[in-house]
């Protein structure tokens, strides 16, 4: 028994330490974000809204008794020009854009910097993410988000057992949460456990190649050379929040 | 003399039953020192308690005695928990593979947290099968 439980302690020292952040860390030197091209965004199309819901057992909107309450990892909204005159308004209305807004993964979170229990951090490889073991409930971070990107599960919401993803965890009441670049696919590993990451399912989802995510630190990501081919516009950048998630033609 | 006679017998029959007392606190010490010797030395806990996986395999899959692991486990989950959440490090089976084999939460989990009166939030957010079947196949007689 003593023996045994020697054992086990030296083994549970050893994971603590591979946990720790450092060379062998998966996620070191890695920067991920996120390339949505407006233009190539259908305004009638919700795919990738549909993908995130059923990935990431998202409930939808129809479920919450009050549509307010719902939660929103995605949400598409349509930018217009001010229509000042019945001319310009035709002119506006072909000038329309549809946008689709996620958690920005700033650089500078000031999600996590409010977070009184640590709950929201910056991972290693810049994704921003809720421990919802820890998360509180105390809703500061959806006060601190400027992209209004922040949700709160405000009640349970049963879900079907046939439309749950099962390897996927859903969340109770009181937690607040946000896209997280599924990071789950980004991390995922084969059976001998080297990283065999998967693209996000908003990305698997977009039939338009509108969406992309990567690591900004590869040269060989698609990322990389559209940040690198095109003209980018981040969402509130006088902020200083660092977003990384940008926009092409917006 | 009779009366010292009755003082020494009384004397000693209080004795006894100071031994008897402190044996009787300190048998179930005992049984688990017994127990824990043996399974140290090899032998096989007892284990009838709990669903056993269909592959009748002794060591899980994070290669450990069924004795360790219903002593320890909540500490590999939450060291798991870290390790996933917080560094991606998603190389370690966690509570997502424990249903391949342990396939019913009830027969599972709940047996022995309803025993300890243990209600962990896991099962808020992670899915377990939770049927109520009773295989008699699964707990094998030892």
């Amino acid at each position: 028994m003593a023996g045994g439980s020697g054992a086990l302690a030296l083994r549970l020292l050893t994971t603590s330490s591979a946990g720790a952040p450092g060379k062998d860390s998966p996620l070191a030197g890695k920067r991920m974000g996120m390339v949505i091209d407006v233009g190539k965004c259908q305004p009638d199309c919700d795919k990738c809204i549909k993908a995130c819901q059923q990935e990431n057992n998202v409930v939808q909107a129809a479920a919450h008794k009050n549509h307010e309450l719902a939660v929103h990892w995605i949400r598409k909204v349509t930018i217009r020009k001010k229509i000042e005159t019945d001319e310009k308004a035709k002119k506006a209305e072909a000038a329309q854009k549809s946008v689709i807004l996620v958690c920005n993964h700033c650089d500078n979170p000031p999600c996590a910097q409010v977070c009184p229990v640590r709950a929201t951090f910056k991972r290693e490889d810049g994704i921003v993410l809720v421990d919802h073991h820890r998360c509180i409930g105390c809703r500061y971070c959806m006060i601190a988000c400027p992209y209004n990107a922040r949700y709160f599960n405000f009640e349970d919401v049963e879900v079907h057992e046939e439309d749950l993803n099962k390897d996927r965890p859903k969340r109770s009441h009181g937690v607040a949460e946000s896209c997280t670049l599924c990071a789950h696919r980004l991390d995922a590993v084969d059976q001998d456990g080297n990283p065999s990451p998967r693209v996000p399912a908003c990305v698997e989802a977009c039939e338009n190649g509108a969406l992309a995510v990567g690591d900004m630190n590869d040269k060989t990501s698609t990322v990389y050379e559209l940040l690198r081919d095109y003209a980018v516009k981040r969402l509130k950048e006088d902020l200083g929040t660092e977003p990384k998630v940008h926009y092409i033609g917006l | 003399m009779p009366e010292n006679a009755a003082h020494g017998r009384s004397g000693n029959g209080r004795g006894l039953l100071v031994s008897i007392l402190v044996l009787i606190v300190l048998a179930p010490l005992g049984y688990y020192v017994v127990r824990g010797t043996a399974v140290a030395l090899g032998g096989k806990p007892s284990v009838e308690f709990l669903e056993r996986p269909a592959t009748q395999d002794d060591r899980c899959i994070w290669n450990m005695e069924a004795g360790e692991m219903r002593l320890h486990h909540w500490e590999h989950l939450a060291r798991i928990r870290e390790d996933v959440v917080r560094f991606g490090k998603r190389d370690v089976p966690g509570l997502n593979e424990c249903r391949n084999c342990h396939q019913s939460r009830a027969n599972f989990c709940d047996r022995c947290h309803n025993q300890v009166s243990l209600t962990p939030d896991c099962f808020g957010c992670h899915y377990y099968p939770d049927n109520e079947h009773w295989d008699p196949q699964r707990f094998p007689e030892r």
